[in-house]
């Protein structure tokens, strides 16, 4: 299989748990023979950084400089994703069976590519608008929500990393609880589970 | 290419959406590129009661449903209707086949939904800049329109060619984002001349009387009344021109300096030759245009002046400011008067001019509406277009992007 990843976040360029997270999972995905790229933010403030053997990772950064806050930030970058992801589309001969995208911020890009060149897309949630900002409903939070219903909507299957996650998605969004599949990374099935995942997804059985 | 040329117009508004220039446009190019053998695909904007799809004199066009939640500001709601432009833009055009051979994209308004469509379909790509953010606030202040400035130069820098309406928004732009002068064309914009030689003559006397005395020439200002457009240039010009002409002067337009300009026109006691319309309908406005004797366009900045074009094409000479795209649209003396920007004694000079002179008054209304319908000509200009087009993707075609796998 040929998996590329959205992270905004990926070493050396750690905001929070995901960064790590995303890391452990290229390199399990790189053992298990498949063919893994990263597409992630580049700050130009990390220094030099070599990543993990056999991962392909390109760090996009954003050519709008000034904003006014993290979403017209976002909201601007997705199109340099969109970028790389086709270049890497185009140069493996469009031989790209999913894209795991890892939070809110690359939804935009991850839904173009599925409508534009067929690629579907797993939306792995590490955490929710609803929990970060403590249940605001400002337009702000409500636009960061309407993506990530966006996400949801148009996801061939979410990952959740815990029962309890699960059901939030549930609440908040009512996502029909068989779309998500909960997949711990603490299980010792866990990369077991996510080819199984990806496997379904990429054959348009994502749903059962 | 044995199939016909395919294009993807965004733009957030188009008919029955108007909000400024863009919207018209954008309707007349789409229409008469169909009419030249283009197939245009054109996605924009839902506006209550129009339908999501519909073929327009030729053209599909497609009305996305832009983000309707609160958003925090006009410039994040943007971006955020990009993202639902580009994600039904994008399955349109896979819903055909992946046919689209170039996207345009006409303002920032729709940047970010282009730009990506460019690289995921790897088509070539086409600005038009119908406005700037430097130009409309003089200059850039603040983080806000700094974003937006620089929205516009990645607009420009990801465009294959950017075209703009006049050789002064090419030099603006170009100074504007530091562009490589042969990536910018221009490309006229076009003004319809049938909807003027719809209106029958006849009708038009008992219309004027509703304005004027029979014996009182019409002398037309339309436009905003605001600062810029130098209506109060117009204003001070008419006790002068009122010395040699009985004359009617009519004010179209809505704006913050009426109830100043009322005031002036109250203190020279011309209330009573002196008429403002407020917002007037198409039809009225096209007859009034019609009827005028003499159209006055004394704006102080201006970059393109389509009102000026619009007399024209109603056959009403003109007297313009030397300024802007005026500078380029008129010759003075052949096809119009140009005057000094800003002067009132300037201004009545030219109008007395052309109410005094009869053959000099025919002559350029015969010279304008001939420039208009051949350099001004909405057919003419869509087929400059569609060169445009074909030149560039005989580029395209020999760049990797075209040796699709």
């Amino acid at each position: 299989m040929q998996v590329i990843i959205f992270s905004w976040e990926y070493p050396p360029r750690i905001v929070g748990q995901l960064a790590d997270y995303v890391e452990k999972l290229a390199v399990q995905l790189v053992k298990n023979n498949e063919k893994t790229w990263v597409v992630t933010y580049h700050d130009f403030l990390t220094g030099e950084y070599e990543g993990p053997e056999g991962v392909k990772t390109f760090r996009v950064t954003n050519s709008v400089h000034t904003h006014i806050g993290v979403l017209t930030w976002v909201l601007t970058l997705n199109q340099e994703v969109e970028r790389v992801a086709a270049n890497i589309y185009y140069d493996t001969k469009k031989q790209i069976d999913l894209i795991d995208m890892h939070d809110w911020h690359f939804i935009p890009a991850a839904v173009t590519l599925k409508k534009a060149l067929n690629m579907p897309f797993v939306y792995s949630v590490e955490s929710l608008e609803e929990h970060r900002s403590h249940g605001a409903n400002s337009p702000f939070n409500m636009s960061i929500k309407s993506i990530e219903w966006l996400g949801m909507f148009e996801a061939g299957k979410l990952v959740a990393k815990s029962e309890w996650m699960r059901d939030e998605i549930v609440r908040i969004y009512k996502v029909p609880t068989d779309k998500i599949k909960v997949i711990s990374p603490k299980s010792k099935d866990w990369i077991k589970d996510i080819l199984e995942t990806y496997k379904n997804v990429a054959e348009g059985k994502a749903l059962k | 290419m044995s199939r016909d040329l395919t294009v993807m117009m965004l733009t957030w508004e188009f008919p029955p959406r108007i909000i400024g220039g863009i919207s018209p446009h954008v309707y007349n190019l789409s229409r008469n590129l169909a009419k030249n053998g283009v197939k245009v695909y054109v996605v924009t904007c839902d506006f209550p009661g129009a339908p999501q799809h519909e073929n327009l004199d030729g053209v599909e066009v497609f009305r996305i449903d832009s983000y309707k939640n609160p958003a925090p500001d006009f410039a994040t709601w943007v971006y955020l209707m990009n993202v639902n432009m580009q994600k039904e833009a994008a399955a349109i055009a896979r819903s055909i086949g992946g046919k689209i051979d170039v996207f345009h994209a006409h303002d920032w308004l729709v940047a970010t939904a282009g730009i990506g469509l460019k690289h995921v379909f790897r088509e070539p790509f086409f600005a038009t800049i119908h406005s700037t953010e430097i130009g409309r606030r003089n200059g850039i202040h603040f983080d806000y329109e700094r974003m937006i400035h620089e929205t516009e130069a990645w607009l420009t820098y990801e465009a294959w060619k950017v075209i703009c309406c006049s050789n002064y928004m090419v030099s603006h732009v170009q100074w504007a984002f530091g562009l490589p002068p042969d990536k910018l064309i221009m490309v006229p914009n076009g003004v319809n001349t049938e909807v003027y030689e719809k209106i029958e003559n006849n009708d038009l006397s008992q219309f004027r009387s509703k304005f004027a005395l029979p014996e009182e020439k019409i002398v037309l200002f339309v436009g905003r009344l605001v600062h810029e457009k130098g209506v109060h240039v117009f204003v001070n010009a008419v006790p002068k021109v009122l010395e040699k002409n009985n004359a009617k002067f009519i004010i179209v337009g809505n704006g913050y300096m009426k109830d100043q300009l009322s005031v002036i026109v109250k203190g020279m006691g011309l209330d009573h030759k002196v008429l403002f319309t407020g917002f007037v309908d198409d039809e009225t406005l096209r007859k009034l245009q019609r009827c005028a004797d003499v159209s006055v366009v004394p704006s102080l900045f201006e970059p393109f002046g389509i009102v000026a074009l619009e007399a024209m094409a109603a056959k009403s000479p003109v007297v313009v400011s030397d300024t802007g795209g005026l500078s380029e649209i008129v010759d003075h003396d052949v096809d119009g008067v140009k005057v000094y920007t800003g002067n009132p004694d300037s201004f009545a000079w030219g109008i007395t001019r052309v109410l005094t002179d009869k053959a000099y008054a025919n002559r350029l209304r015969t010279n304008a509406y001939k420039k208009i319908q051949e350099k001004y000509n909405w057919n003419r200009i869509a087929q400059q277009t569609k060169s445009i087009y074909e030149t560039v993707l005989t580029e395209y075609s020999k760049s990797f992007w075209a040796q699709k796998p």
